[in-house]
């Protein structure tokens, strides 16, 4: 049996986040992106961005879920080993915002699956991502 | 000014016999109604008489018994034809033979209108999900959401159409929707021949949310705020655009000083989005610490923006009729000192793009996308002024401020990858020129002037320079509080067409410096469809399945 401390210790010392645009703007993306550069750098928390879901412990979702999302959402969702959590960044994963009700779109991310932290602004400042960031740790060292 | 009205004239003198109604409401914008089906007529005369005439978009408009199909011919100002279709048995020419950068137009027209193009090489869906309910057509004005959502589960094919004929060593590589660094989830599937791309297909739509039809539910003083949120990234070109339609309709005389400051904001976003870009640029070429360099001197633009406006990206800040804050004395003091030190970073990194020799090697002669080319494809912005070609709106078609501010317009003949990103890295210094001098020169008066909710019946087009090159917004007005027709044209959706050609011949290794050229970025594969044309089988790898194959070397 592995020990669960040391599993516990390394993912809050490192977490892997995985980011996906499933009908954002572009705003919330572009903040997060902003996260991992020189004057916020979210690498002191030990975070990194990672390409597959396969390898990422947290997967950040931005944007509201457009129909054609939905199902590649939820493949991406699946594919990720358990534990996982989820963080909606930007007031349309929290709630829809303002495309609430559109024709093309699903609806707000807890909708589709289930979400751990929500960051909510339009888009949120990247201190309040950190600080949702900073939360997900919290919860996950428990 | 000269070509706008030599269009205008061309066009009453050689088909008076085709056109129906003729407005000139204002300067640079021509409405022009034909009979039926003589639109091609009206666009091969104004390709023959015009140089450098572009298609900006078609939009199509539901007016109850009829489809009205708007082409909005770009040059130097705006010529908008309008040809009718019944709604009944909406069929039409396609133009796509005579103006192939028409394709994606017509295509995104059929999809959510169905209006059929005859004789177009390709229509297929563009932005709705593939098991979107045939004959179901959103943006038609009895359309209503059907109480019973249909079942979306599966995104349908993931090969290309063009994949079934892949014969010997080709292999079909599908990329995205997702990719790990930013932007749009968009979805291309590649045709390889071992290192090189034989050819490629865009898959759009998946973040389509149907802003043009919540547009219409919504009051004109609330789309503000939903086309500021069309992109978070030149979300001050979207609220311009915007607002100029409604000002040109209702006639509204926006104060000068809120021209000022609208073309302030518009600038700082061209700066912080061109420096964006070349950042993402050199993350894509494996440049890392250009990446990090470049994020990090963006961020006292973002400073200063937020000062202004109130927030990073979405602010609010334009309004109908003007602008909602003003700018106090020391505001003024502080930004001129940032763009100060932001000049010194810019040209610095302008320098890094034309002196560092690797970065050349890698881009130089890259992508080549030839003059001609860029003009058929009704390409726009920064890609077009790569392929040499000096148009750009703020000076063909100057709106807010531009008029009266003195900048120059970039442009690189060398056609490639490199000159793409040396147009952007040059129009962060011009950007910053233009701030300056609007800080300085910033007139007195009032912010904004009292508008009615209600708009006067009529139409308007209405275009921006945005930083990914010409945003156009066409607005028609019932007379009503709520906007009877709104149609966007954002600048990526035309460039994009110009990718399958440039990349063509291609490496696999510069699909992302190419394409990150464009604006539009991505940088892993996600997953692969393979297809074994002999035996007819079809099979999908996973990432891992990837990584275990022997054959894995060649691919990833």
């Amino acid at each position: 049996m592995v020990d669960l401390g040391l599993l516990k210790w390394a993912r809050t010392k490192s977490p892997w986040l995985l980011h996906f645009n499933s009908g954002a703007c572009n705003g919330c993306d572009i903040e997060v992106v902003a996260l991992l550069t020189p004057r916020y750098d979210v690498e002191r928390f030990g975070v990194k961005l990672e390409p597959s879901p396969r390898h990422a412990d947290v997967l950040v979702v931005t944007g509201v879920v457009t129909k054609q999302c939905e199902a590649r959402l939820k493949m991406i969702y699946e594919q990720m080993p358990s534990p996982k959590f989820v963080v909606a960044v930007g007031a349309c994963a929290c709630s829809g915002g303002i495309f609430q009700g559109c024709y093309n779109v699903s609806g707000r991310l807890d909708k589709i699956i289930p979400v751990d932290v929500y960051i909510p602004g339009c888009p949120p400042k990247p201190e309040a991502i950190v600080q949702g960031v900073a939360k997900l740790l919290a919860k996950l060292k428990g | 000014m000269k070509m706008f009205e030599t269009a205008v004239e061309s066009l009453k003198n050689n088909l008076a016999d085709a056109i129906v109604e003729f407005r000139v409401p204002r300067p640079r914008k021509a409405y022009i109604l034909l009979k039926s089906e003589r639109h091609r007529d009206a666009i091969s005369l104004l390709l023959k008489e015009i140089k450098d005439i572009e298609l900006s978009t078609i939009t199509g408009v539901d007016l109850g018994n009829e489809i009205e199909l708007n082409y909005h011919m770009a040059c130097e100002g705006v010529v908008t034809l309008k040809n009718r279709v019944s709604r009944e048995k909406p069929v039409t020419q396609t133009i796509t033979d005579i103006l192939p950068g028409a394709n994606l137009y017509e295509r995104e027209v059929f999809d959510l209108l169905g209006v059929v193009f005859e004789g177009h090489p390709n229509l297929e869906r563009l932005m709705l999900p593939e098991r979107w309910p045939k004959g179901d057509y959103p943006l038609r004005k009895d359309w209503k959401l059907p109480a019973d959502q249909p079942d979306f589960g599966s995104e349908g094919p993931v090969q290309a159409k063009s994949a079934e004929d892949t014969t010997g060593s080709i292999v079909n590589v599908v990329v995205g929707p997702q990719h790990p660094v930013l932007h749009e989830p968009e979805r291309f599937s590649f045709k390889v021949d071992g290192e090189t791309v034989v050819d490629v297909e865009p898959r759009l739509g998946y973040v389509h949310r149907g802003i043009e039809k919540a547009a219409e539910r919504m009051m004109y003083f609330q789309d503000v705020f939903l086309v500021e949120r069309i992109c978070g990234i030149c979300n001050a070109a979207h609220t311009t655009v915007f607002c100029q339609a409604v000002e040109d309709i209702g006639n509204i005389e926006t104060p000068s000083r809120a021209l000022y400051l609208r073309t302030i904001i518009h600038e700082l976003n061209r700066v912080h989005s061109h420096l964006l870009l070349l950042g993402v640029g050199g993350h894509l070429l494996g440049f890392e610490a250009l990446f990090q360099h470049v994020w990090r001197d963006r961020e006292p633009v973002m400073d200063i923006v937020e000062r202004i406006t109130g927030n990073r990206l979405m602010s609010g800040f334009n309004t109908i009729g003007g602008v909602r804050r003003d700018i106090d004395p020391n505001t003024v003091e502080k930004t001129l000192k940032t763009v100060k030190a932001v000049r010194k970073r810019a040209v610095f990194y302008k320098n890094v793009f034309e002196e560092d020799a690797t970065l050349r090697l890698r881009t130089e002669g890259v992508g080549v996308l030839s003059r001609e080319d860029a003009l058929k494809l009704c390409v726009v912005g920064p890609v077009l002024r790569g392929s040499g070609v000096a148009s750009d709106v703020r000076k063909d078609d100057p709106y807010a401020a531009y008029e009266e501010i003195p900048f120059n317009v970039i442009s690189y003949d060398d056609c490639d990858t490199w000159a793409r990103l040396m147009v952007r890295a040059e129009e962060v210094l011009e950007s910053l020129d233009i701030i300056e001098y609007a800080l300085n020169h910033l007139p007195d008066g009032r912010l904004r002037v009292r508008v009615q909710r209600k708009i006067p019946e009529g139409e308007a087009v209405s275009r921006v320079e945005a930083p990914r090159g010409e945003l156009i917004h066409y607005v028609k007005s019932d007379g009503t509080a709520y906007p009877y027709r709104v149609k966007v044209r954002a600048p990526t959706l035309a460039n994009l067409l110009a990718f399958p050609g440039i990349i063509r011949g291609g490496y696999i290794a510069d699909i992302p410096s190419v394409m990150g050229s464009l604006d539009p970025c991505f940088s892993c594969t996600d997953r692969m469809a393979f297809i074994d044309n002999g035996k007819g089988k079809k099979w999908h790898w996973s990432l891992d399945d990837v990584n275990n194959s022997k054959n894995s070397k060649v691919l990833i």
